[in-house]
């Protein structure tokens, strides 16, 4: 497992707990959940600068390099259209949703893991 | 715990304010639509799986087609599927509940035989799909996805409660 693998894994649990938790106490999009998306997506973009940086440099990946960064891409795409759509209908709800980015996005960089090293673990 | 809810009444308060005549009035005259509240959530998990699955299909048919062409293909359309659905259930409106209600059943047909079939003929399918093996790969939500999405279309039926809001 790599470093940056534990520190995603833990940016997507804490968002995850982050919007739960506003779930149930906020009847509206709490400031909390939309920060901890950024976090997410700041992280994302930080991925995909150490990712470029080193295939730029030379480094091969066991995967196919367009799958990584269909991934990475779809990735990136994702925190963003997601708070977009929770912002829709401004409830209790829209916390829940954004949570769905968490999860998602860890199962992302999971594959992401597994096509630049072979295994994520 | 207490504290921290006062002091962000404070600044929700605008926001709830803008509710109560917008949103308070309306759920007090006809019930949350269908694709607002907990509809949000439904409709979120199935754009997920449609941008994530037509991704994989879009991948797996232009690289390689020919490694196993019927899980391709099925992925394909289970991408289709879900575009479909998703696009469906964020409308409002009969014609778009029935397209949604369809897709749905489609969309369940599709996970419960693609499951059963790559149980029955796993050499057809030496690639997987968003549906193999009950979509084992993606957690088994695939299964319970429609089920879901089922229920809220039933409980949400264009004649009944959300009519009032699509005639208008």
């Amino acid at each position: 497992m790599t470093v940056m693998f534990l520190i995603g894994t833990l940016v997507c649990a804490l968002s995850v707990v982050v919007c739960w938790i506003m779930t149930a106490v906020r009847d509206h999009p709490a400031d909390s959940s939309i920060i901890s998306l950024a976090l997410i997506e700041l992280y994302l973009i930080v991925y995909a600068v150490y990712a470029g940086i080193r295939q730029a440099a030379g480094a091969s990946i066991a995967g196919e390099a367009w799958e990584f960064w269909g991934y990475i891409v779809t990735a990136l795409m994702l925190p963003v259209g997601v708070f977009i759509w929770a912002m829709i209908d401004k409830t209790r709800w829209s916390n829940l949703v954004m949570s769905f980015v968490g999860l998602v996005v860890f199962v992302m960089i999971y594959r992401l893991e597994e096509i630049w090293w072979g295994s994520a673990l | 715990m207490s504290e921290n809810l006062n002091s962000t009444t404070a600044d929700g308060g605008r926001v709830k304010a803008a509710s109560t005549d917008g949103g308070r009035a309306k759920a007090a005259s006809m019930p949350t639509p269908r694709n607002r509240g907990v509809g949000m959530l439904i409709i979120t998990a199935y754009g997920i799986f449609a941008v994530s699955s037509f991704a994989r299909a879009l991948y797996q048919i232009l690289t390689d087609f020919d490694a196993s062409p019927v899980a391709y293909a099925l992925s394909g359309f289970a991408a289709a599927v879900y575009i479909v659905a998703t696009l469906a259930l964020a409308r409002i409106g009969a014609r778009a509940w029935l397209i949604a209600l369809i897709a749905v059943l489609v969309e369940l047909t599709g996970v419960l035989s693609v499951g059963l079939w790559t149980y029955l003929q796993p050499e057809l399918f030496n690639e997987a799909t968003v549906w193999s093996h009950f979509g084992e790969g993606y957690a088994f939500v695939p299964l319970v996805l429609p089920f879901i999405g089922l229920f809220w279309l039933l409980r949400h039926r264009p004649g009944r409660s959300a009519a009032r809001g699509t005639q208008a």
